[in-house]
Parts: structure tokens; C-alpha cells; sequence
């Protein structure tokens, strides 16, 4: 088999170190005071920092951070479709949802996973809702999120941050949309779970563990996006999915607000 | 998915009569179409399902090998879903045109059996830490007539229950480890899928919403709500997909159809594979299309 030289040979296949330690029992997510290894109530959500217009090539962009999570992303277009077959008299959305290599415990790839094609697709469909696409017909708009580092609720902070950067790429929407996601365990919900909250098949077997994201456009009061893993009730459910648009509601003035600050510094800037 | 072109009047008349609980084939809102299942019907694989869902047809093969296991689950067993969007279906799939959609309906199917309960993974493990089975589920799409992610998993499901994995007997012999492999082709283990999910799709027209949509009636539906809803009564999977949103409210009466319907459909799912299991010897096998 004809050899790189230019690379240095390493092992085909290499296994982080993690994945070797012993399996930790799983600690309680709450202790007695019902408060969250980090301090926080069950149902308080991390601060969040949001600022719009941070890539200066893009017509638009945000960059959103809650604690250890943080995401950033762009919005090219509208610009015309180039393949043939895509043509369509409606405007295009085009998601790209990536995880950095080094934004997980454990390392990812370059290319695309199936966790990431998925999120693609779910943001795409989040998004789609509350953009007027027909005012664009015959052309696409390019949304790229980036999970710089990952601490759990990636999914719900792009939601947020994308469309954020969609409006302040001057895209015209019905609303924003913004995102919440919520961990069940047992009949407590944990909002905005941190990595090592989240849901993971491999340590909850028990009925009511997993977890739940929601994207809504607060002023319509209509869920765009809803997701869930693991194994829940009906009634946990739409307990999760109606605490989490409450959450997704009080998230809105947060939008509102950086958006606001940044079309007053562009005013500033160009009178 | 696939298109079909619908005009106005067509659509308005889908939409008025999904309000009135009685849709273009006769059928009310919580109505499945006539389905058809059928076990054991490819010879090579470990255990295989065939499904006929009007139009729609499905095809899943199973098939068992010996891996290494993954170091993080060092006591489990893996399954793994490949979904084949045959460019038989429909011309679009041709080439990398079905690829979206296999990804799509694949992950769904992986995320909705990614749950202790639905299928027992410790089970696969042969030697802790070295040997395990791993499952590899491969679905075809041989015709498209909506449903797509329902009637595969109710494949899955039943292929799952009809799959046969060899027994093995572990022997330790001077820091060796020995699989032996029974010599009886009905030795088998079989895969417990009583807790196992079907995927139920609501989609949404007008004001109401209908379970298992026909292909026109898809095009004139913006969102869908797919669950998959366990036996008990549980939803391993959740997923909204389409370019429409739902009003909070409609969400909670989808929730509320989505598990009536997914109960019944599982519980008449089992009871076919239990009596075709038993009827298996007696089957008389003619061919592929019966």
C-alpha cells in the first residue's frame, strides 16, 4: 500500500484515555438543599453572553456563551443557487452544524458525524419556520454554527445563536426563535443541563431519565423544533416541553437586547 | 420526501376532510392503512422482515456478526442501522439522492433504540471486554408511499424479533479464551423486543392532525411530529421534522394520539409476530412476492 511520507505514521486507530478509566458510580444530580453540583437551582439557567456581528466578512453572525458552552456562528447569503436541480421559486436554507475537534471530551473528526448531520437537520427545520423564504426566491442562505467548546444544551444554544445572526444578517422572520433544553431525572427536570448532566443511555436505565430541546418563536407562541432521548412518560413530556417554552420565552429580551445594542453601535459608526 | 404534485382544490379537500375526521381513502384520523408483515423471508440473514404498508414497501435484513468491543461499553453489545433508499423507489434516490433521508430515518432509528430498556445490549456481550455481537440493521426502501420512518420501524422491529444469533459456549483454558459455536442450527438465543419502539408520524393538516399519512396527504402537510412510543406507554424518541411549526397546545393532543396509537399498534404488532413465529414450522414457503 503506497505510504503519505509526509505524515508521520501513527496507529490506524487510536482510543482516548478516558474511555479506559473505571465507570464512576453515577452521583446524585442534586444534593439535599436541591441544588446542582455548580450551585444552581433545578430550574435556574446559566447566564448567557450574546453579541451579534462578531465575523465581519459574514452579512451576519453571533457568537453566544452559557458557562462552558459556546457557539458561534455565521450567515452568508442571500446568494444565488448555483446547482441546477436546487432551483426552487422559494428561498433556501442551508444548515451546517460542527462540533470543533477538540470542543468534547473526547476528540471528534473533521468530517461530519451522524450527531451532526442530525443537529444540521434539526436546526435547519428550527429555523425554517420563521424566515420569510419567499422574499428570496431563486437564492440560499448559508447558516455555519461552530460549537467552539461543548458543556451540554450545544443543540439549544444554536438555535439562539443562529437566529440571532439570522436577523442581524437583515434577514427578514416572522420571529426570533430561541432554544431550551431541559434533562429529566425521575420527576425532577434540570433546565439547561451542563455536559455531565445530560442524558447518556449508558448510565440511566431508569423510566424518566433523558432528556428534552425546544426552539420557540416567543412572540407567536409556536414551537419550531422539539426533540427527546431517552426513555419518558407522556406526562413528564409535555411537562418538560411546556417549562422549556417558558424558558425560551424569558430568553427573548436577552435576544432583543444585543440586538438592539448592536443596530444602535452601527448607527453611531456610521453617522 | 418524495413529491407529488397536488393543486389547490386537491389540497383543500385533503384539508377539510382531515378536519372532519374522514380522509381521502375512507379512513378517520387515527387510522392506519392495511399492513401487511412477513418474518423470515430473506435466507441470509440471521432474521429478516418484510412489510407492506399500501404502498409502501420495506424490506430489513438482520445480520449477526463477532466483533471487538467499543472500550467505553466494554459489557455491551451494538447495533448499528443502515437505511437503503433503492433508486427502485423512486428515480430521485439514484446516485446520492436518497442519502439525506437514509440518514435521516437511520439516526431516528438509532436514537429511538438507544435506551437500556428497548433492547437489552448486556445480552450481546460474549467476553467482557474483548467479544461481542454486534446487529447490523440494514432497511431497503423497494417503494415509497409514505410512512417512510413508521413502517420501518415496525420492520425493525419485527426483523429484530425474528433474528437468531448463534449460541456460544466460552471456555478459559490456560489464559485462553475458546468460543465454540453450537452445531445445532436451532440453537439459537433470541432478542427480547417486547419493549421495543415503533415510530408513530402525526402530521399535521389544517387544525388537526392524522397518524400514518398517504403521500398526497403529506404534501399538504408543513410539520410532523414523529415519537417513538414503547409498549408501556413510554417515548424513547422525539422529533419534529418539516418546515411548519405547532402551536403549544396541538403539541400536548399530538402527545395524546401519538400514544394511544403507538400502544395499539405495538400490542397488535406482537401479537402477529407471536402467532407467525408459531406458525412457522407449518409455513409453506412459495417465493418472494406472495
Amino acid at each position: 500500500m503506497p505510504t503519505d511520507t509526509r505524515r508521520i505514521t501513527g496507529p490506524e486507530s487510536s482510543v482516548s484515555p478516558y474511555s479506559f478509566c473505571k465507570i464512576q458510580e453515577p452521583q446524585p444530580l442534586f444534593n439535599s438543599q436541591d441544588l446542582r453540583k455548580d450551585g444552581r437551582k433545578c430550574d435556574q439557567v446559566r447566564p448567557i453572553f450574546l453579541k451579534t456581528g462578531v465575523v465581519s466578512k459574514a452579512q451576519g453572525s453571533a457568537y453566544l456563551e452559557q458557562d462552558g458552552t459556546k457557539v458561534i456562528c455565521a450567515v452568508y447569503g442571500p446568494r444565488a443557487v448555483i446547482k441546477k436541480e436546487e432551483f426552487s421559486m422559494k428561498g433556501q436554507l442551508r444548515c451546517d452544524f460542527k462540533y470543533t475537534t477538540f470542543s468534547c471530551k473526547y476528540r471528534r473528526q473533521y468530517q461530519q458525524d451522524n450527531e451532526e448531520k442530525d443537529y444540521s437537520v434539526q436546526l435547519l427545520e428550527a429555523l425554517e419556520p420563521a424566515v420569510l423564504l419567499h422574499k428570496f426566491p431563486k437564492a440560499q442562505v448559508n447558516i455555519y454554527v461552530t460549537v467552539l467548546q461543548n458543556d451540554g444544551s450545544a443543540l439549544a444554544a444554536s438555535i439562539t445563536c443562529s437566529s440571532v445572526a439570522l436577523c442581524d444578517a437583515g434577514i427578514e422572520m416572522y420571529d426570533l426563535v430561541t432554544g431550551c433544553s431541559t434533562r429529566l431525572a425521575g420527576d425532577r427536570l434540570l433546565l439547561d443541563p451542563c455536559k455531565h448532566e445530560e442524558y447518556s443511555s449508558k448510565e440511566h436505565s431508569e423510566v424518566n431519565n433523558g432528556s428534552v430541546t425546544v426552539g420557540l418563536m416567543p412572540s407567536l407562541n409556536q414551537i419550531s423544533a422539539v426533540t427527546s432521548s431517552g426513555e419518558i412518560q407522556f406526562e413528564h413530556l409535555k411537562k418538560a416541553i411546556n417549562k422549556c417554552s417558558e424558558i425560551c420565552v424569558q430568553l427573548y429580551p436577552v435576544c432583543q437586547q444585543s440586538l438592539s445594542k448592536s443596530v444602535k453601535e452601527n448607527i453611531k459608526e456610521n453617522t | 420526501m418524495v413529491d407529488v404534485q397536488l393543486s389547490d382544490a386537491e389540497k383543500t379537500y385533503i384539508i377539510h376532510g382531515a378536519q372532519d375526521n374522514l380522509r381521502e381513502d375512507g379512513r378517520g384520523c387515527e387510522d392506519y392503512r392495511h399492513l401487511e408483515i412477513e418474518t423470515s423471508v430473506v435466507s441470509t440473514t440471521s432474521g429478516s422482515a418484510k412489510i407492506r404498508l399500501a404502498n409502501t414497501e420495506i424490506l430489513v435484513g438482520v445480520k449477526v456478526e463477532l466483533g471487538e468491543t467499543s472500550p467505553e461499553n466494554p459489557d455491551k453489545g451494538r447495533i448499528e442501522f443502515f437505511v437503503d433508499c433503492s433508486a427502485n423507489a423512486t428515480p430521485e434516490f439514484e446516485g446520492r439522492g436518497g442519502e439525506d433521508l437514509a440518514n435521516e430515518i437511520s439516526n431516528m432509528l438509532a436514537r429511538a433504540y438507544d435506551c437500556p430498556s428497548c433492547l437489552d445490549m448486556r445480552k450481546l456481550c460474549v467476553v467482557e471486554g474483548k467479544k461481542c455481537w454486534i446487529v447490523y440493521v440494514d432497511v431497503l426502501l423497494l417503494e415509497c408511499g409514505g410512512s417512510l420512518f413508521d413502517a420501518s420501524s415496525i420492520a425493525v422491529k419485527a426483523a429484530l424479533y425474528n433474528t437468531s444469533i448463534p449460541r456460544l459456549t466460552v471456555t478459559h483454558d490456560e489464559g485462553h479464551t475458546e468460543l465454540e459455536l453450537s452445531d445445532d442450527p436451532y440453537d439459537v438465543q433470541r432478542l427480547d423486543v417486547y419493549n421495543s419502539p415503533c415510530i408513530v408520524t402525526l402530521s399535521k393538516i389544517g387544525h388537526s392532525h392524522v397518524v400514518d399519512a398517504s403521500q398526497k396527504e403529506e404534501a399538504c402537510c408543513l410539520a410532523r411530529l414523529m415519537l417513538a412510543v414503547t409498549d408501556k406507554g413510554c417515548v424513547t424518541a422525539m422529533k419534529k421534522e418539516g418546515s411548519g411549526s405547532f402551536d403549544v397546545s396541538s403539541i400536548e393532543d399530538m402527545l395524546e394520539t401519538g400514544k394511544k396509537v403507538g400502544q395499539s399498534l405495538n400490542k397488535s404488532l406482537m401479537e402477529v409476530l407471536v402467532s407467525e413465529d408459531r406458525n412457522m414450522k407449518k409455513k409453506y414457503m412459495t417465493g418472494y412476492l406472495r
